[in-house]
């Protein structure tokens, strides 16, 4: 089978996993939830109002059909209207989408790419004193909640040292940089804690291999064996794990972006999710769950770049 | 090495990048607010909550407003060339409205330029609020209110489209410049409502250009401007270069008056020339803010109260250095627990008055609003006619003794013969935590009482359907008058009407549909007095409190109160731009 096959071929999945998710989000919001007339109209709601306002929502049409809007919604990005805001889902989605990744996108690249070097590092020393001072502040920095990083970068840096802004936005770079630092800064030490376990465990099984041993034996070097043999062996781990995280980028940094003011796909969902907003909801569902199928796709074309040994099928 | 090298190069010229990057604090004359809540589109029918409703009244106007500086609330013309003439009878309002007020310049506008505005608007205006397709959220006011309207939109519930020009027997602009309301029975009240957002004045064609993107594209007769909103963190006025000749008001209540507010008496408003809104939800940087003086004023974050106000209800000494002030006043509302009184268990008013007796006010007001609530003795709060002050409930808790005794009157000694008693809640931390005082509360007594929390619209949809035993919720007033709670007691508008607790008293019914149809009096604040003294005697709800709004400002920000009705407060506040460049050094 060639890869554009293969690649057609998962793609094609995509259409039994919509379903699905669009059946699971169909009894979650249609089918269990309270109804949402009710949260709408507020204090003064009227029975002939929350009659009239369920007709205007399509609440009123059979079960199938409004399963088959969620399904229709998937296929065409329509997503209606945000109930709250009343403003285009779609288009909020466009507008959040640049806040979150000039957030997320930078600061996911760095950390992956620190947490790698300090892996490698910790691999090529692995026991020694610098090795257990990685794993010790690794266990340190996860200990500790993320809320503490933020509110104490806030206050210390941005408050009393004053070197970044204490929250906000602009569009356009460069002037949304100043707000992205302190955040991306944060991202990083939140997620090189685990990260740099992960990849140093990974690095480590690697390590103990067979060929390793033979390519001692050999003579090679441990720079040698480290860059150009143990880090190409433990690319698929390391893929898997970085590929798979993309479409929660979409998703946006929830308590980042909520703390830092960033006008971001996070704050869009949370603020669904505190509202009953269900069309919002359904929306970041629906995209997380596309995303996560065509980036699990493109990870399994990745194996088969970094190891010839993987076969598609 | 050196590839670790590059990369804590790159991150430390990102660093010195940010920090080299301009300082935005603004020292010109723009004023900085920061809101706590995203806000909703700009469209006035949907301004339900008090973001959406101040981000409206910067760009649109309505008839009436509230005098700025006078206490208690007065309605005086904003729109409206004076108030209106009304017909004996009290059911015709007449207006003048003002001539040579023009819409913000628009593209849906002839040559772009905004056109004067009409009576026409207004009927317009008032019937997209009443539009069935839209669902404008302040239908509640007019509702069964003026003539033929209802009938106008349910004649078109049903149909595909909607006919504007069909004509409203209660909704007649008479001359360009005239409108009249004909309402279906007296109702005093109903001048409130042309101070509410919902009526605010919208130009037909706009609406019609953007259709469902109106929202987006606001274009009324305010003091500012906002080309287009972006659902995003920071909202960015301008002043309207075309607006009215408006001026600073030149009388004031004895307070405003003492406190300076009267500075700029005669001046043209708007005072300032920009506002930018900053939507900052979480509390800690919308304080770090302020207090780094890029926000002019504050409600001060529950975990920040104790760091701010000393126990004696000071502004603590190392703000008051900073140039900042503390402002503290009564909200108008009130926090209770309300019986289901269609239960024949809560129609014994000696249980209920037992377990208010119970309820220990000024405990909860120390757990829960850092004591800055007061005990409300009745449904009407302070600052309204109908309050009574100083009035002492003779059912307010805590005294266990007489709650006991009266237990046992009602038939029901140290709880025996009583069921388990559900109290419904809105999930929420906070409320949970009321909900486990009240537990405990009760059980001093021998109540035993189950908390469930319920997600807001469940619990909402539970009392509409009566199944409840006993809930907490709050009311906000919508408008300055005892009748917006007194309503909430009133037989006739049990649930699901207003009166979610269905209390039912011939007495208290009476009295209210006589105050109803009353223009505001001494004797109708007599009869207000008395139905609050029924709500305290019979004890329809625990009462819970009347919270107050403790609020920081900085020096340089000129005229700003804490008020309930925010709604256009912009364009009468200042900003003293050398004071604040030299405050900010401090900062």
């Amino acid at each position: 089978m060639n890869l554009w096959q293969y690649i057609l071929r998962r793609l094609f999945y995509i259409i039994p996993t919509i379903l699905g998710v669009a059946l699971i989000i169909f009894i979650i919001f249609n089918v269990v939830a309270p109804d949402p007339a009710l949260i709408m109209l507020g204090k003064h709601a009227t029975l002939s109002q929350i009659a009239d306002l369920r007709n205007e929502l399509g609440l009123n049409k059979p079960m199938w059909a409004q399963y088959l809007d969620i399904v229709k919604s998937a296929f065409t990005f329509d997503f209606g209207r945000s109930w709250t805001t009343k403003q285009e889902i779609i288009q909020m989605i466009k507008n959040g989408a640049i806040p979150s990744l000039t957030l997320t996108l930078p600061a996911f690249v760095l950390s992956t790419i620190i947490a790698v070097s300090i892996s490698l590092v910790v691999s090529f020393f692995r026991g020694q004193w610098i090795d257990k001072c990685a794993v010790f502040f690794c266990v340190l920095l996860m200990s500790i909640t993320s809320l503490a990083y933020i509110l104490f970068g806030q206050w210390f840096f941005a408050y009393k040292l004053g070197w970044f802004e204490i929250s906000g936005y602009e569009s356009g770079f460069p002037d949304f940089v100043p707000y992205v630092v302190l955040p991306i800064i944060i991202w990083i030490i939140l997620s090189i804690g685990p990260d740099v376990r992960f990849y140093r465990t990974v690095m480590l099984d690697e390590i103990y291999q067979d060929y390793v041993r033979t390519a001692k034996a050999k003579g090679l070097s441990e720079r040698v064996i480290l860059f150009k043999h143990v880090l190409k062996n433990a690319m698929i781990p390391i893929i898997t794990f970085v590929v798979i995280q993309i479409p929660f980028l979409i998703l946006g940094a929830l308590l980042l972006e909520s703390f830092f003011s960033i006008p971001g796909l996070g704050g869009i969902t949370l603020n669904g999710v505190y509202n009953s907003d269900f069309p919002v909801i359904k929306a970041m569902t629906i995209l997380t769950a596309m995303a996560y199928i065509i980036f699990s796709v493109i990870t399994d074309v990745l194996y088969t770049i970094v190891d010839p040994r993987v076969r598609l099928k | 090495m050196k590839k670790f090298t590059t990369l804590f190069t790159a991150i430390a010229l990102l660093i010195g990048f940010a920090s080299c990057t301009k300082k935005n604090v603004e020292t010109g004359k723009t004023l900085n607010i920061a809101v706590s809540a995203e806000v909703k589109g700009m469209d006035p029918i949907y301004a339900n909550d008090r973001y959406s409703s101040n981000e409206v009244g910067r760009v649109y106007e309505g008839l009436l407003e509230y005098h700025y500086l006078k206490r208690p609330y007065t309605l005086v013309p904003n729109l409206a060339e004076s108030m209106p003439v009304v017909s004996e009878d009290g059911l015709t309002y007449t207006f003048n409205i003002r001539q040579g007020v023009l819409f913000h310049d628009d593209s849906a506008f002839p040559n772009g330029k905004g056109r004067e505005l009409v009576a026409e608007d207004f009927v317009y205006s008032i019937k997209r609020l009443a539009d069935p397709k839209l669902q404008g959220l302040g239908w509640w006011l007019l509702d069964g209110k003026i003539k033929g309207l209802n009938e106008w939109r349910e004649k078109y519930s049903d149909l595909p489209s909607v006919d504007y020009d069909e004509v409203v027997e209660g909704l007649k602009a008479t001359s360009k410049y005239t409108v009249e309301f004909k309402l279906t029975k007296p109702f005093p009240q109903f001048l409130y409502s042309l101070a509410m957002p919902f009526t605010f004045a919208t130009p037909r064609e706009v609406v019609e250009k953007y259709g469902k993107e109106f929202l987006n594209h606001p274009v009324g007769t305010g003091p500012f401007i906002l080309p287009t909103f972006k659902q995003t963190k920071k909202i960015v006025y301008t002043k309207n270069p075309n607006f009215r000749k408006k001026l600073y008001p030149t009388e004031a209540s004895d307070e405003f008056k003492a406190a300076g507010f009267l500075k700029d008496a005669g001046k043209e408003l708007p005072l300032v020339d920009k506002v930018v809104v900053n939507v900052i939800i979480e509390s800690q940087p919308r304080w770090l803010n302020f207090l780094k003086g890029k926000v002019d004023f504050i409600g001060i974050p529950k975990d920040n109260f104790d760091s701010a106000v000393t126990p004696d209800r000071n502004l603590s000494p190392e703000y008051e250095k900073k140039g900042i002030s503390l402002l503290i006043n009564p909200s108008l509302d009130v926090t209770y627990t309300a019986f289901n009184h269609d239960l024949k268990l809560f129609q014994n008013a000696d249980l209920r008055r037992a377990m208010s007796l119970a309820y220990d006010v000024v405990k909860s007001n120390e757990l829960f609003y850092n004591n800055t609530s007061l005990p409300a003795q009745s449904v009407v709060p302070p600052g309204i006619a109908g309050n009574i002050p100083g009035y002492v409930s003779p059912y307010r808790g805590p005294n266990i003794e007489e709650a006991k005794k009266l237990l046992a009157k009602a038939g029901y000694p140290e709880g025996k013969g009583l069921p388990e008693i559900t109290y419904d809640c809105p999930s929420g931390t906070v409320s949970r935590q009321i909900g486990d005082y009240m537990k405990q509360q009760l059980a001093q007594i021998g109540v035993r009482i189950k908390v469930v929390t319920n997600p807001w619209p469940e619990l909402q949809k539970k009392i509409t359907k009566r199944q409840v035993m006993l809930y907490g919720i709050a009311w906000g007033a919508d408008y300055p008058d005892a009748e917006n709670f007194l309503q909430l007691l009133y037989g006739p508008n049990k649930a699901p009407g207003a009166n979610g607790s269905g209390y039912n008293n011939p007495e208290f019914n009476k009295l209210f549909k006589t105050a109803s149809v009353m223009q505001d009096s001494p004797e109708r604040t007599a009869l207000y007095e008395k139905m609050n003294r029924i709500a305290a005697e019979q004890a329809p709800w625990i009462y819970g409190v009347h919270r107050q709004n403790f609020t920081l400002r900085h020096s340089f920000l000129k005229n700003y109160m804490s008020t309930d009705f925010e709604t256009g407060q912009a364009q009468y506040l200042n900003i003293d731009s050398e004071l604040k460049a030299k405050s900010i050094e401090k900062l």
